[in-house]
């Protein structure tokens, strides 16, 4: 009841929401208008265009890309970043205040940087590989580990290991098999919450997309960038739909954690 | 006990310290490395012609520009924001979370492109502020132009960064300022703002940072037309006229350092706050 209830807070929440909305709100005009002639409304309204890019093969065999590449490479951080955020907090505190600090690694090191030395990198041996799809996967995992390791840590931090180990080992349980039957399990909603909100990241990722594999495999946000001086519409589609992927993926994020607070 | 077993376990976290090595030390040392190296000697050649450079130091200059302008925007609305939604009903705070995060994501290519469509020549805004007399013309592809497309994915993202950070504020503390009769804004000049001030410091490095290493949606929007430095080091290293990967090397370390220095000392800041 006190400072968020200032009539200038409020005005600015509004005002931010609107001017935040406000790209998508003209482009979702853009995108329904069968024409203008001069003025600011358009002359019709269709949905045409939708059909026009949802039915075209270059946009589905995009979407497919982007999502095979960010599958492949969520799969591959889980099965390298998991266990070892599991390893650190239970049994290498220094590890683990390192990965801590590496969290802001995708800042300190924007990936424009990176690209530079993955060139050099993937043109020569034992990694020679330039040009092809399996880069993006591999150069993708790093970009994950900030998303595991915040929510992987908060799931351990919340549920007491140290304790559970030593009530396990009193029991003669081993460790092996209490992080595989209760340990896992519980941290499974921040796992899943990791991935969702990483999966939206590794679909806007563009610099590694362009740079390291270019145009013969064409991601979404490479379809997207070749399909940008289209006509009006078809371009202002490829954003609205590209619009509702991301809000698809942020709802289903919130459902997780929704989940997790209910159940806490 | 847990003696016996600790080691075995470190083993887990082995093939994630190869994949850090890999993907991330390696080719940092190769960009440290090649920076040195100038028509196949070892030089300080390739710093010496940036900093000589007027074209590459006016690179650096418009990015820092567009930076320090943009981090300034984000932290202020994003505070302003985080404020404003403290306390209120979880489904208010939800929409506002889930509205950054998805203005965080549309940043680069479909940012770019939802821009020009409201302040593109014939964008709905431009034609709508035409149309009133507001405006005779804007340009949206330009400095201007790029300024309110990294505020948009700014100030998403210190909202998304300072909000947990005011939780740690409590409710009771503010309750209490405001019994005594201390208004909203001195509360959070006087209290609230030092209370997270370090943290602050982080979340500004950050977002300073991010606006740094920007590409996408500058590429995206202006193409090659405004000198900054990513798009420098994208034209030198994508084998065209302008190829000199050993010069985009040394951009790369010079960009680095920019980004790391202040990052450093907020991060020693922030240790000397736990002390």
């Amino acid at each position: 009841m006190t400072s968020s209830r200032h009539p200038a807070l409020t005005a600015t929440l509004w005002l931010a929401a609107i001017l935040m909305l406000l790209p998508v709100l003209a482009t979702f005009l853009n995108s329904i208008a069968t024409g203008w002639t001069g003025g600011i409304l358009p002359n019709g309204l269709s949905l045409g265009a939708y059909q026009t890019i949802l039915t075209d093969g270059r946009f589905q065999s995009a979407l497919l890309c982007s999502i095979v590449i960010a599958g492949l490479a969520l799969s591959l951080a889980c099965l390298l970043i998991v266990p070892a955020v599991i390893a650190a907090h239970l049994y290498w505190p220094s590890l683990d205040t390192w990965m801590a600090r590496l969290v802001i690694l995708p800042y300190a090191v924007p990936t424009i940087i990176l690209m530079v030395g993955y060139l050099r990198v993937f043109s020569a041996p034992p990694l020679q590989l330039s040009g092809q799809p399996i880069v993006l996967v591999l150069t993708y995992v790093p970009l994950c580990f900030p998303m595991f390791y915040i929510n992987v840590k908060n799931s351990l931090q919340a549920l007491d290991t140290t304790e559970l180990l030593e009530a396990g080992r009193l029991l003669g349980i081993s460790d092996t098999r209490l992080l595989r039957r209760v340990i896992l399990p519980s941290i499974f909603p921040g796992i899943a919450l990791a991935v969702v909100l990483n999966f939206a990241g590794l679909m806007s990722e563009f610099v590694y997309a362009r740079m390291l594999v270019g145009g013969q495999f064409e991601t979404l946000q490479m379809y997207m960038f070749a399909q940008r001086d289209l006509s009006g519409r078809l371009s202002s589609v490829i954003v609205i739909v590209y619009f509702v992927i991301t809000l698809l993926i942020t709802f289903a994020a919130f459902r997780l954690v929704w989940r997790k607070e209910t159940k806490s | 006990m847990s003696h016996h077993s600790s080691p075995a376990m470190k083993l887990l976290a082995a093939p994630f310290l190869l994949m850090l090595a890999g993907l991330v030390v390696w080719p940092l040392a190769t960009v440290l490395i090649d920076s040195f190296s100038k028509s196949g000697a070892w030089s300080l050649g390739n710093y010496a012609e940036i900093l000589m450079s007027a074209y590459y130091g006016q690179s650096f200059v418009n990015s820092l520009l567009i930076s320090v302008l943009t981090t300034a925007i984000g932290m202020t609305f994003g505070f302003l924001i985080a404020v404003g939604l403290r306390y209120r009903k979880g489904g208010t705070r939800r929409i506002a979370m889930a509205l950054a995060n998805i203005g965080a994501n549309l940043a680069g290519v479909p940012l770019a492109m939802a821009l020009v469509f409201l302040l593109g020549l014939n964008g709905t805004l431009t034609l709508l502020l035409k149309a009133s007399g507001l405006i005779d013309t804007f340009n949206v592809y330009s400095l201007t132009g790029l300024i309110i497309a990294y505020c948009y994915f700014q100030i998403a993202l210190a909202v998304l960064l300072i909000i947990p950070v005011l939780d740690a504020i409590e409710a009771e503390l503010e309750e209490a300022a405001s019994l005594i009769g201390v208004g909203t804004t001195r509360f959070w000049l006087r209290v609230g703002l030092p209370v997270v001030g370090r943290q602050m410091i982080a979340i500004t490095t950050l977002l300073f940072a991010n606006a740094m290493g920007t590409y996408a949606t500058t590429l995206a929007l202006t193409s090659t037309s405004v000198n900054v430095v990513t798009i420098r080091i994208s034209e030198l290293v994508s084998g065209d006229v302008f190829s000199d990967p050993n010069l985009a090397n040394a951009i790369a370390m010079a960009l680095l350092l920019v980004l790391v220095v202040p990052i450093v000392i907020s991060q020693l800041l922030l240790k000397g706050d736990k002390r």
